[in-house]
């Protein structure tokens, strides 16, 4: 029982891991391309980032 | 399928370190070439960098935990390397398809792609060089 339970947990830290990497993931999205309708403001707080450190294409 | 949560930790925590050390290293980088003039004071672009590098270099890092064994290179160096510039790639070339359909909001810049290219090159050794620090440190 007490193995099943902890199985459980053991799975359910993954779980919690492989969201906060997914969500880290999106969140290089929103900075690399200044997603302002899902994030509002991050592409003024990341500008000059995107610019100088990522190289990527912007106004 | 479970994850090996002592081996993706490693690999976070070193994405996260190398990748704020990048940010800045990458902010120090733009100062000298001056290919980018910086808009904001020197504190919130160390801030800004260091979040945004901390970032990148957590998913580089998490896709070479996830990746490394299949990766056709023996050493770790040119696996991360191989990694940190594909993940740029990936973002610049999805950049660029934006650039062809909104022009006007996105126009690739030469100077500083090459330098975002070259920066990518180095977030893989820092990758690779904060990995390695815990592996010795256990010894």
């Amino acid at each position: 029982m007490e193995r099943i339970l902890e199985k459980d947990r053991s799975q359910l830290k993954s779980f919690l891991f492989a969201l906060v990497i997914v969500a880290i993931a999106f969140m290089l999205i929103f900075i690399a391309f200044g997603v302002d309708s899902v994030v509002p403001g991050i592409h003024d707080l990341f500008h000059d980032f995107r610019h100088s450190a990522l190289g990527m294409p912007c106004h | 399928m479970d994850i090996d949560i002592k081996d993706w930790k490693k690999g976070i925590i070193a994405g996260l370190v190398a990748g704020t050390i990048w940010g800045w290293v990458a902010l120090a980088t733009n100062w000298v070439t001056g290919f980018f003039p910086l808009e904001e004071s020197l504190l919130y672009e160390l801030i800004t960098f260091g979040i945004g590098g901390a970032v990148f270099g957590t998913v580089a890092a998490g896709f070479l935990v996830l990746t490394r064994q299949h990766l056709p290179f023996k050493h770790l160096l040119p696996k991360a390397i191989m990694l940190s510039t594909s993940l740029w790639l990936l973002l610049y070339f999805t950049g660029a398809w934006l650039s062809a359909t909104d022009h006007e909001r996105y126009h690739p810049v030469m100077d500083e792609t090459i330098q975002g290219l070259a920066l990518s090159v180095v977030m893989g050794g820092l990758i690779w060089i904060f990995w390695r620090r815990p592996v010795k440190a256990a010894q």
